[in-house]
């Protein structure tokens, strides 16, 4: 009963969030000088025809009307059509999810596998080598921008070495990908014993989700180590250490105390690694959500931006959701509010 | 006498206490308090002289395209090498330090002058305001912060000043949420009742009462804050927003590099990626040091 009470007050906490996500998605594209209906429209148009589609679009419409419009279209999940390929953006966005969810998945998982543990070992002997080395480390990953380090990773690992496959795309030319199941050609082909799809599959995951562990990993030891860091200076660990207790079972409380701020962190930051998930994918051709917001950027398809950087939005929202009713059910008593 | 005080350690320590402080002796002194913060400084002070100094240091114009040497690779004539346009990248990626503080110094200026106002109000006032401006602030946390710029300046037209403009703006925030929990605290202190209670203007209270007790957490963000600027504009000059080729930008030179890295012509953006990255650093470093050296909790605990 307690619990549902949290579940259904943190929901509905989400309320004012997401109308304040829509509507800064909306003036996104309205604070624009763009004027589509002159894109749509062509040069030849007369007056009436500019007429007809700034109606059909509703810009006739007043501003807060159709802020009122679009956000009760978002909520019946009508993202618009794109003002180019006319094609639903919503149905884009959901077939390109999983390809991205994929590379976010095991890119930001073996990031946090590997920045966990270094942010805490730091953390256990301040300033000593280990901390300094690694806190070097994370700093030159925080100023290594994503994109350069892809395109740097293809020329050593596939242009020098020969190891890794051309960065075109989630599968290799020459194998046909498996039937969907998932859509995740990796899982699919495992799933259905397609051994050759689910190799090529890999090959080419193995240096994009490298490169996205990477920029996921170094924020990661950095807070970690503060995280960790501050609970060695708590009361409890400095009145375990002054007891005696041997180090192997003080560091042991040290982990159960810093596992919640290290999550709620890790949550914090999926937002930012969508953004490198984006940068990532467009330079490795990943065909996900990320390189067809990027694309449709470049083109000003500005439904379809409306539509990439909504959903971004909301699937930070889920995430911080998600991480809030964990929190919860690690730790009951963090539902002081 | 110099001399003289130099070889006996007793004098040294008699007159350094009368004397103030020389310049060496606070630069040794910050580079005792936060090794890794001077040698961010001392990396961003090489890229303000390149900056300067570009004009004499360039070899080469860095838009003077040598048609019968396309894609050279490094030699003695081109260090770095010459670009697809047979432009020399040593001299594109000297001149590109200039983009670097060119943009980061008043996008970062911008913040602060938005953000700082915008928090002492909100955390002075609180209220209904306060409320507002921190969910929207919220809102705006959700978004990347790269592609709220990318999808902003792709939307309200491509120059070098609509790019700062955005960077400006978005990162106003940082420094209102910053400001706005120092002035929490200091609303209900005794000294801020004593200047309400004497007849101040609310203004008055706000920037002379409050403010120099407020702006030192928003100043120990400036390196940081100026990191992120010069990342998010080469980004933006990547994906070929904002600033386009060639303009001897660093991101934009990395984006004539990328199809060039898979042909072997590794040159073209390897070197301008350097020293994005190395400026990049530079600043995280120095931010580290300041926010060390600014926060009494982060010092006691190294």
């Amino acid at each position: 009963m307690r619990t549902f009470r949290f579940l259904l007050r943190r929901a509905l906490m989400v309320i004012p969030l997401l109308v304040g996500v829509v509507f800064i998605t909306f003036m996104l594209v309205r604070v624009g000088g763009l004027d589509p209906v002159g894109q749509l429209a062509g040069p030849t148009a007369t007056e009436a025809e500019f007429a007809a589609i700034r109606e059909e679009l509703g810009l006739d419409q007043s501003l807060f009307r159709q802020f009122l419009i679009y956000a009760g279209n978002v909520l019946q999940g009508d993202f618009g059509e794109s003002w180019l390929s006319n094609r639903p953006v919503l149905d884009d966005i959901l077939g390109r999810a999983v390809i991205s969810l994929e590379l976010l998945f095991w890119g930001v998982g073996l990031g946090t596998l590997v920045g966990i543990p270094v942010g805490l070992r730091a953390a256990f002997r301040p300033n000593g080598r280990f901390d300094q080395v690694s806190r070097v480390l994370s700093l030159l990953g925080f100023s290594i921008p994503t994109y350069w380090l892809g395109l740097v990773t293809i020329f050593v690992f596939f242009y020098l070495l020969g190891w890794a496959p051309p960065a075109m795309g989630r599968i290799s030319l020459l194998v046909s990908p498996p039937p969907t199941i998932t859509g995740s050609y990796l899982i699919d082909g495992l799933l259905q014993a397609n051994w050759e799809a689910a190799r090529s599959a890999f090959a080419q995951m193995v240096l994009p989700v490298l490169c996205m562990a990477v920029i996921a990993a170094a924020p990661i030891i950095k807070q970690t180590r503060a995280i960790a860091l501050d609970v060695l200076s708590s009361d409890p660990i400095r009145y375990a250490r002054a007891t005696g207790l041997p180090e192997r079972v003080v560091r042991r409380m040290v982990l159960r105390n810093s596992g919640v701020p290290i999550l709620t962190y890790v949550g914090t930051e999926i937002t930012g690694l969508v953004g490198t998930m984006s940068l990532i994918e467009y330079v490795f051709a990943w065909g996900g959500l990320g390189q067809y917001g990027l694309n449709a950027i470049s083109r000003g398809d500005f439904t379809a931006v409306q539509g990439y950087v909504l959903a971004l939005a909301l699937f930070s929202v889920i995430v911080f959701l998600v991480i809030d009713i964990l929190v919860y059910l690690m730790e009951p008593r963090s539902d002081l509010t | 006498m110099m001399t003289a005080d130099a070889t006996d350690p007793r004098h040294e320590t008699q007159t350094a206490a009368e004397a103030p402080p020389r310049l060496r002796d606070r630069v040794v002194g910050l580079a005792r308090l936060s090794p890794t913060g001077a040698a961010g400084l001392a990396l961003i002070v090489l890229f303000a002289l390149l900056a300067l100094f570009s004009g004499v240091l360039m070899p080469h114009d860095p838009v003077a395209s040598y048609t019968d040497r396309i894609l050279q690779p490094p030699s003695a004539e081109h260090w770095f090498g010459t670009d697809g346009n047979g432009m020399d990248v040593f001299s594109r990626v000297i001149y590109g330090a200039r983009f670097g503080f060119g943009i980061a110094i008043p996008a970062v200026l911008l913040s602060v002058v938005i953000g700082v106002p915008v928090g002492l109000i909100a955390g002075y006032r609180g209220g209904y305001l306060d409320e507002v401006l921190m969910r929207f602030f919220d809102g705006l946390r959700v978004f990347p912060s790269i592609i709220l710029a990318l999808a902003v300046v792709a939307a309200t037209g491509q120059s070098l000043f609509n790019v700062i403009l955005v960077l400006g703006l978005l990162d106003s925030p940082v420094f209102a949420r910053v400001v706005r929990a120092e002035v929490l605290s200091l609303r209900a202190s005794v000294f801020v009742e004593g200047a309400v209670a004497a007849g101040n203007p609310t203004w008055r209270i706000l920037f002379v009462h409050i403010l120099p007790n407020a702006i030192q957490g928003a100043l120990a963000q400036v390196a940081v804050r100026a990191a992120w600027a010069v990342r998010i504009s080469a980004t933006l000059a990547f994906l070929g927003v904002g600033i386009q080729a060639p303009t001897p930008e660093w991101g934009a030179m990395i984006r004539q590099g990328a199809e060039f890295m898979v042909t072997g012509q590794w040159w073209v953006g390897v070197f301008p990626g350097t020293a994005l990255i190395l400026m990049v650093f530079g600043l995280n470093l120095l931010g580290d040091g300041l926010q060390d050296v600014m926060d009494p909790r982060r010092r006691a605990a190294k």
